[in-house]
């Protein structure tokens, strides 16, 4: 009530902007107000207009219609426009992009010496903000050595120097590693403790979920403004009640405005709502466990401890694709600045399988990767690209590297033909196809990404939207057809819609028996892999089946995080509900609790609300049965 | 074929924190030193004046803790462009070369004056890439800037804004790696996907056809760099005009005498070279 009363600390009032030669608006009349000490995240899928609007708010962009005021400064005057950057100050996606200077204070006194501020005070802002970061110890070093997460840091550092009422984080934490990214996400929660105003533009839904208040844009659109307890759990109006979820909100619903837009739901959500019980956004784990294990009528049994599921991962008999044998690598190998990536590498990746390459960033998970097609050559040891030493002086490293293509991170920043077909065309004609052939194979390749060739081929190739350019550059690779295929975090910075489409056509590689290489942050995607080699500080720490390394021998110190229904299964664990198996999604963690269910041993509640929703059949569960 | 691995091969660019007496001078001294070896390399009349500049930048690199073998990796791949250059001078006769001549068969000649030529091109290409390779081994980006302002300081005005200018010269520096690494990591990208890079093709057009799967993402993503520091800059305040400027180092009198005596000895060995060593080796 009280922030209805007072003035608000961003004020957009029917605000349209159209980029120049742009067919049509990126932002349409759109009337928002963001008050001091708001914590609001802006959700939308890409090209929806999230990073134009914040853009608005300090005057990085100037609305054609409409009129925006930051604390009653309107931006749009020359007199104004600095107040309103040093009010509203911005955190970009790229940490490496936006840094200014080479050395860490510098980059951080940057804004303030802008300002024309005395050196005492900017020394006393340099120091304050290189505190509140955590980056005191690296004031001196050299930008480019510091770590992706760090760099993060720094350039929200330089945002705190500026003394700023309110920062944007624009996508700030989408290239970095799970535990960057915590680290990131606990320093907006300090920040906002402190009285700093947040807006987080975020394509995941559990950072969205952090905030107090979520604006979600659909084509330039404002289409919700409210709670994220609304956005991710109230139906639509008029839409069709779930079943067996009564009027209780939250419970089974429909469509919320979440769903409406493709941009799912926080995991904790998603779990509540699979397992019959009200939704509380942002909820952690733990309480999740609590309230499922406070259902259980009997004690649940325990087991001592968790089984490995070996019929779930097939042994595969095919042989390897791909060994390391005692590899080291270094980059700058024989010079004052050699830094070694990987050490005593040995390993042996099963043809056929899909695996995945896990780690923190400066981990070597993309060193190990781009070793196994010769793009990178072992310092010592060897590796055997599907039978080819790649250390081999008569190895034909070009035919190695088209045996196992690898698609960078952000492929479709490779992209240089006009037309988007070209494009997928260029690999392909290398392998000497032309005429009908090359036709047919690059039509096959566009339509199985999802970019069918009749309407996409003449396309230009830099038009596309985010995830159609994504999908275009993994169609320039695929459309090779190697036996193997090497993919650098291929589903990075993409909005969830986009992310499950490409990580649909990485799985759907498999049914080919291609061996599938992957590198990944997401411990979601992972979980899908057949095998996880993780690595950690240039060394692989462990290998195996995700459910092995995720249940048995995880360690918090590799900093990459564990998937949601591990962690739920944890949690349980310690609530006093073991579970059978290693579960890695939530379906399969369902699965399991119904199965403990099912020999009496738990639950019955939980039965109770699980045959509502038609999972056991009916007269598989009696009454009497517990 | 080996690793497509870019930075392997070259020192310039490449600060290496090896805490020397030279590390420690003030950015405006070791631009000081620099332009002196530079101008020694490039004034030299004779081989020797140019050989006396390579062991100049010896020393001072050896005083500076670089490894002499890290600063010699950056001749190695430019080694091919240097004795092309070199070659040509034995296509074409030179006006007035009434030296002896050793050979001849058409437009080609070898000449002691050609000989000289080659030498020359040789030795003082080789000292400019060692001598710009120690003076990036040991300055900072920041301090690359920093020093070219201290000694542009005097020249500023509206119309030479010398600020500007460091600060464009020292973001360009540290783009240098970004981009290089972003060319080597679209190199990979077109490897794998069987690209040659017009290797083989002896027509100029094919040839250049076969780079556009290189140059044209590595241009595009240069300029969304560009604009998301331009922008990132533009939400600091950047106005290019009336920033606070950072303290000044204090002059340390044995810096000062170091340069006095550095520039003395420079300036005789340029001038030893010129009335002696040149006349002395000197052939023709």
């Amino acid at each position: 009530m009280l922030k209805t009363l007072s003035p608000a600390l961003i004020a957009l009032e029917n605000v349209s902007f159209t980029y120049p030669d742009a067919p049509s608006p990126a932002i349409k009349n759109i009337s928002l107000k963001i008050y001091k000490g708001d914590y609001v995240a802006i959700v939308g899928n890409n090209g929806s207009g999230k990073s134009t609007l914040v853009r608005l708010f300090n005057g990085l962009r100037l609305p054609n219609e409409g009129t925006v005021l930051v604390d009653g400064l309107d931006p749009s005057l020359r007199a104004n426009l600095y107040r309103v950057r040093q009010r509203v100050a911005l955190v970009f996606q790229s940490p490496v992009d936006q840094i200014v200077s080479s050395c860490a204070e510098e980059d951080v006194a940057f804004g303030p010496a802008n300002l024309s501020l005395p050196l005492p005070e900017i020394e006393r802002r340099v120091s304050k903000a290189l505190a509140i970061v955590g980056l005191e110890n690296e004031r001196s070093r050299p930008t480019r050595a510091l770590s992706g997460g760090q760099q993060q840091k720094l350039a929200i550092a330089g945002a705190l120097a500026m003394e700023p009422s309110c920062i944007v984080f624009d996508e700030a934490t989408s290239m970095l590693d799970p535990a960057s990214k915590a680290n990131v996400l606990d320093l907006m929660d300090t920040l906002t403790a402190s009285g700093i105003t947040i807006v987080h533009v975020t394509h995941d839904m559990d950072d969205a979920a952090r905030s107090g208040r979520i604006i979600a844009l659909d084509h330039g659109e404002l289409v919700f403004d409210g709670s994220p307890e609304t956005f991710f759990a109230q139906a639509e109006p008029g839409a069709e009640p779930g079943v067996g979820t009564g009027t209780e909100p939250g419970v089974g619903s429909a469509t919320t405005p979440a769903q409406a837009l493709g941009l799912g739901v926080p995991k904790a959500a998603e779990a509540a709502e699979l397992f019959g019980l009200e939704t509380r956004i942002n909820e952690t784990p733990e309480s999740l466990a609590q309230r499922l294990s406070a259902l259980q009528v009997t004690v649940a049994y325990t087991d001592g401890g968790h089984t490995e599921s070996g019929n779930l991962y097939p042994e595969i008999t095919q042989g390897s694709a791909f060994e390391y044998k005692g590899v080291t690598f270094s980059y700058l190998s024989g010079t004052a600045n050699e830094v070694r990536a990987l050490s005593d590498l040995d390993l042996r990746l099963p043809a056929g399988a899909r695996i995945a390459f896990v780690g923190a960033t400066g981990s070597g998970k993309s060193t190990a990767l781009q070793l196994l097609d010769a793009l990178l050559i072992p310092s010592q040891g060897e590796v055997v690209s599907q039978g080819h030493a790649t250390t081999d002086p008569k190895a034909d490293l070009k035919a190695i590297r088209m045996s196992a293509p690898l698609a960078i991170q952000r492929p479709e920043s490779a992209l240089f033909e006009v037309h988007a077909a070209d494009d997928v065309a260029f690999g392909p004609r290398n392998q000497g196809l032309s005429g009908k052939a090359l036709v047919e194979r690059v039509t096959k390749w566009m339509n199985i990404v999802g970019l069918p060739y009749a309407s996409y081929r003449d396309r230009l190739s830099r038009g596309l939207s985010g995830g159609e350019k994504r999908k275009l550059g993994l169609a320039g690779v695929l459309a090779m057809e190697s036996e193997a295929v090497l993919l650098d975090e291929p589903t990075s910075n993409l909005d969830p819609a986009s992310q499950k489409s490409i990580f649909d056509i990485v799985k759907g590689l498999s049914s080919d028996n291609k061996t599938i290489v992957f590198a990944t942050h997401s411990m979601e995607e992972a979980a899908q892999a057949q095998f996880v080699a993780v690595f950690h500080e240039g060394r692989l720490v462990a290998f195996g089946p995700p459910g092995d390394i995720f249940y048995n021998r995880y360690s918090p110190s590799w900093g990459i995080g564990l998937p949601y229904a591990v962690r739920l299964a944890k949690a349980l664990s310690k609530a006093g509900i073991a579970i059978r198996g290693t579960p890695l999604n939530l379906e399969d963690l369902k699965t399991a609790l119904i199965d403990q269910a099912r020999q009496g041993l738990s639950l019955r509640p939980l039965q109770d609300l699980v045959c509502k929703e038609g999972e056991l059949e009916e007269g598989e569960l009696e009454e009497g049965e517990l | 074929m080996k690793s497509l691995e870019f930075f392997r091969n070259i020192s310039i660019g490449q600060y290496v924190d090896s805490h020397s007496w030279f590390h420690r001078l003030r950015p405006a001294a070791k631009y000081i030193v620099l332009f002196s070896l530079t101008v020694l390399a490039i004034a030299a009349p004779s081989p020797v004046g140019a050989v006396l500049s390579i062991c100049v930048a010896f020393v001072v690199a050896l005083g500076s803790k670089i490894r002499l073998s890290f600063l010699l990796r950056s001749v190695k791949p430019v080694l091919p462009v240097i004795v092309l250059t070199a070659l040509l001078q034995f296509l074409f006769a030179w006006p007035n070369d009434t030296s002896t001549v050793f050979l001849r068969a058409g437009i080609f000649s070898v000449t002691m004056y050609e000989v000289w030529l080659v030498i020359m091109i040789l030795l003082k290409a080789t000292a400019m890439i060692i001598i710009v390779g120690w003076f990036t081994s040991v300055t900072t980006e920041s301090d690359i800037a920093r020093g070219l302002e201290d000694l542009l300081r005097p020249l500023d005005n509206k119309y030479f804004p010398v600020h500007r200018l460091a600060l464009a010269v020292s973001t360009s520096i540290r783009f240098v790696p970004i981009v290089a690494g972003e060319l080597e990591e679209i190199v990979k990208a077109q490897s794998s996907r069987g690209a040659d890079f017009g290797a083989g093709k002896k027509n100029v057009f094919a040839l250049a056809r076969g780079y556009l799967p290189l140059f044209v993402p590595v241009i595009v993503r240069s300029l969304e760099r560009a604009e998301v520091l331009a922008e990132a800059m533009e939400a600091r305040c950047y106005t290019g005009v009336g920033q606070t400027q950072p303290p000044k180092a204090p002059r340390q009198r044995g810096e000062i005498i170091f340069l006095l005596s550095f520039v003395a000895l420079i300036a005789l060995v340029l001038i030893g070279d010129s009335i002696y060593f040149s006349a002395w080796i000197r052939p023709f």
